[in-house]
């Protein structure tokens, strides 16, 4: 039996791709060493509680654009599911100066916030908005393009882009000429995206902003869990295979074409592979070397892995109210100087975190996530001491927040865990169990990404999807990516 | 938005774009040839950490009463085990009469010593009685995990913590309790440790020597079914739990299922909170069950098989009875490794462990699933 395609992970951006294919009438395999679909998108069970571990929001549901809902209805999953929106966009405390600024959903009520902290602030932030929507009008236009893109076209329609284009985020800020606090404030959104201010596209940041400030963050409620069920389920409904348990060994190529995998000594005969798993463990571990070209091994040399995150799932048997705990989303930072708060994700105890606060039936979860950089990771964990570091890394990331909201919840805690890089490895099998892909920096970010995909796939029949694919690692860009990679292999399918 | 210039000349502007993609492949086409094929260790310590199985040798079998046999494993490749934290159990394969059995046991051996993993069965099911048996020196098994979320911690756990154990359910607390007093984690402990008779109290002389030790160890030996001086006499009641004043103290409790029903209706009387009360996983068999048999359709990769099923049978163990190797670790409706989704028929069931939305989509464990009618269930894998 030959597939049309096969599908390696079953992680969100798999199962978007392989729904997308098998919606196309053609016959999908995934394949999935876990048990269960959604790879870092899940949930997990301790007690009475049930984590969602997906820790960033999504985002594009509450805006007049909707343009995640317009993505859950090319997947027929719109209005089948819940929603929780939030209002509150995220709450700063900067703990070595005690400051706290809140900002909430809105892009008025974002500049208007900001004119607050920052008096005389409004004009360079609506001038800032409006770069963003400028970006945000383009990139759409250069999705419809399907042919090579045509420069002098898009620079008579959309100049400011194109000037914009090769700049990062520090540049455009200083061009623009922005108070410093109001560069600061800005900047924290940058950490959080998996690059330094320094490093990340301006294009890739300002898309980004736009939408999850004018939409604002929400939550699937039965967890994000129930977002990769809804994408299984309809995938199997209509015919589509999951085979659950079975690590793919290899990808069979043959003159430089996709002919099959192979997984638990088992060969899938096809002519397409869509990979959720990284580049590089393709190149490394999956196809044998004689079989992968040399310019793909030196892509993968000159790239730079993200960070990883530790995330402590925090239950707790009190209300928020109980808890005294006031706001959904804090952002924890030392300083609001982004370059210095940068290097410090390169150390474990970095005094940086994200915490999520969901209030439900009497019960608080408390989710805080630190980000880390992988060099801070060497040696840094030792089989025999894991589960010691572990205690220890809960307890820092309690103190933290403890320290910096003066909520105190240690007395509350009815369950809690830590998951580490090593746990999203084991559940991902991600290099360093890095989750946000490949790092934003220098001609690694959004755009060159973007024009060089193509060319780049030097095995006919294999693409990528997910967080270290060509649309790096937000949500509505990692969907609307694994949706094109699929439209492009069935484009190839038919040829 | 009105037009910015942040370059004037427009050729430059041109340039500076391509060169997005144009600079991106130079840099590529100088960049090192070297072909790194060698595992990251954060994935080289999560394959350490959960390994897909471990293959080993039985190599001491020792009785320690007339119905209670410890078996000390070590790797087939000589490697050392997992790390696992004080708590854990694995999952042991055994095939009896070309039947593939697995069962849960609580490791008994202290993770200081990873060369060996020891696991001590009480004479009681089938598998518990092959072991008992036949179990011989050099057999060779599969084991899975380590698992499991009965431990103690030290953010969440109170200082003083309380373990209550029945007959064979010591044998997670053994090491619990040595990890405790060894790295000083907790400031006072109190076992009350329930049997029948004198002669099934496990490691007494070991439990004596660590409450001499540490004089923050305190143990109560309380006996059922048998009235000795030195010895408490009955089970767990009121009075003797308020003797330990269990109030904001973590407790622990492994044993027979009969214990945890009536300790739970006790700590529920006495008001304490659920955070405080850890539970080592139990079998929870419903009251009641019929004997009718019906029909089992089960769904796994593109295959049906048939096969009988009863009413007063899990699932799983109608699989095993038939042959077919279910996918299973907990054996409790814990775990998740057996959840497959009810295409049709209904079923007696425990699905507290379930995530919302299996719940919602009709999934069930099979390993704590009973049969009303005939039933058709699609496996995991």
């Amino acid at each position: 039996m030959k597939y049309d395609c096969i599908v390696i992970g079953a992680g969100t951006a798999g199962l978007i791709s392989a729904l997308t294919l098998q919606k196309k009438g053609k016959k999908v395999l995934i394949l999935e060493k876990g048990i269960n679909p959604g790879g870092a998108l899940s949930s997990f069970k301790r007690g009475a509680f049930e984590f969602d571990t997906n820790v960033f929001p999504m985002y594009g549901f509450g805006s007049e654009e909707k343009l995640g809902e317009k993505m859950f209805q090319q997947l027929d999953l719109q209005n089948k599911i819940k929603m929780n929106f939030e209002n509150e966009l995220f709450h700063i405390i900067v703990t070595e100066t005690n400051e706290e600024y809140t900002f909430s959903k809105g892009i008025e009520s974002f500049e208007q916030k900001m004119e607050e902290y920052v008096p005389g602030s409004m004009e360079v932030m609506e001038t800032f908005f409006g770069l963003c929507l400028d970006v945000k009008e383009a990139l759409e236009y250069i999705k419809t393009q399907k042919t090579t893109l045509d420069e002098r076209d898009l620079l008579q329609k959309y100049p400011n882009f194109v000037q914009l284009a090769p700049l990062k985020v520090k540049r455009v800020f200083e061009y623009l000429n922005m108070p410093k606090k109001v560069i600061e404030l800005l900047s924290v959104f940058c950490n959080y995206m998996g690059s330094s201010i320094k490093d990340l596209s301006f294009v890739y940041f300002a898309n980004f902003v736009y939408t999850f400030i004018s939409s604002g963050p929400c939550y699937p409620k039965n967890t994000s869990y129930e977002f990769v069920k809804l994408l299984e389920e309809s995938f199997k409904e209509k015919g589509g295979v999951i085979k659950y348990h079975t690590k793919v060994n290899e990808i069979l190529v043959d003159n430089g074409k996709v002919v099959g995998v192979q997984a638990n000594n088992e060969t899938f005969k096809t002519s397409h592979v869509i990979s959720n798993v990284s580049p590089k463990m393709v190149y490394e571990h999956f196809i044998s070397q004689e079989n992968v070209p040399i310019e793909c091994i030196k892509l993968e040399n000159e790239r730079i892995l993200g960070p990883s995150m530790f995330t402590v799932f925090v239950g707790l048997n009190k209300t928020k109210n109980e808890l005294g705990i006031e706001h959904t989303h804090y952002i924890i930072t030392n300083t609001l100087d982004s370059i210095k708060e940068f290097e410090k994700l390169h150390q474990v105890f970095s005094g940086h975190l994200i915490a999520h606060v969901i209030e439900e039936q009497n019960t608080t979860q408390v989710v805080l996530t630190g980000m880390i950089y992988k060099d801070a990771l060497k040696s840094f964990f030792t089989p025999d001491h894991y589960f010691e570091i572990k205690e220890q890394l809960e307890d820092y990331f309690v103190t933290v927040f403890e320290n910096a909201t003066g909520h105190f919840i240690r007395e509350s805690i009815e369950e809690i865990d830590l998951a580490t890089p090593v746990t999203y490895a084991r559940y991902t099998g991600h290099p360093y169990g890095i989750l946000f892909g490949y790092l934003a920096k220098g001609y690694d970010n959004l755009l060159p990404r973007m024009f060089c995909e193509d060319e780049e796939n030097k095995i006919e029949g294999l693409r990528f999807c997910g967080s270290y694919g060509s649309r790096l690692s937000l949500f509505l860009d990692l969907m609307e990516n694994a949706n094109e990679v699929a439209l492009k292999t069935f484009g190839e399918c038919e040829e | 938005m009105k037009d910015i210039i942040i370059e004037k000349n427009s050729k430059k502007v041109l340039d500076n774009f391509q060169d997005l993609f144009v600079a991106r492949n130079e840099i590529i086409k100088h960049a090192s040839k070297k072909i790194n094929t060698s595992e990251d260790e954060i994935n080289h310590l999560s394959q350490i950490l959960h390994p897909n199985k471990i293959e080993v040798v039985v190599k001491k079998i020792v009785e320690e009463n007339s119905l209670t046999k410890s078996f000390y494993f070590t790797t087939e490749d000589g490697s050392s085990f997992p790390p696992f934290i004080p708590g854990s159990y694995i999952t042991l394969e055994i095939h009896i009469d070309n039947r593939i059995y697995k069962r849960p046991y609580s490791i008994s051996s202290n993770p200081s010593h990873l060369n060996e993993y020891r696991i001590t069965v009480k004479k009681e099911g089938i598998v518990s009685k092959y072991l008992f048996n036949e179990c011989k020196e050099n057999d060779k098994f599969t084991l899975y995990g380590p698992f499991g979320h009965f431990h103690y911690n030290s953010l969440r756990d109170s200082n003083e913590v309380i373990f209550l154990a029945g007959g064979s359910g010591i044998t997670p607390m053994k090491p619990m309790i040595e990890d405790l007093l060894i790295h000083k984690r907790v400031s006072k402990i109190d076992l009350i440790y329930g049997t029948k008779t004198v002669n099934d109290i496990l490691w007494k002389k070991e439990f004596d020597e660590l409450t001499k030790k540490y004089k923050n160890f305190h143990i109560i030996y309380l006996l059922s079914e048998e009235k000795r001086d030195d010895y408490s006499y009955g089970i767990i009641d009121e009075s003797l739990l308020r003797k330990l004043e269990p109030m904001n103290k973590t407790i622990f409790i492994s044993g027979p299922t009969e214990m945890y029903k009536s300790l739970n209706e006790l700590l529920k009387k006495l008001n304490i909170p659920n955070k405080y009360i850890r539970h080592e996983i139990y079998t929870n068999i419903p009251e009641n069950l019929g004997t009718k048999e019906y029909k089992l359709v089960i769904r796994r990769n593109n295959e049906k098989i048939t096969i009988p099923c009863y009413e007063n049978k899990t699932l799983v163990q109608s699989m095993e009875e038939n042959h077919i190797d279910a996918p299973v670790h907990c054996t409790v409706g814990v775990c998740g490794f057996c959840k497959s989704k009810l295409i049709q028929g209904t079923v007696k069931t425990e699905n507290s462990c379930l995530r919302k939305k299996d719940q919602e989509l009709k999934y069930i464990h099979p390993c704590v699933t009973y049969p009303l009618s005939d039933i058709e269930i699609e496996l995991p894998f």
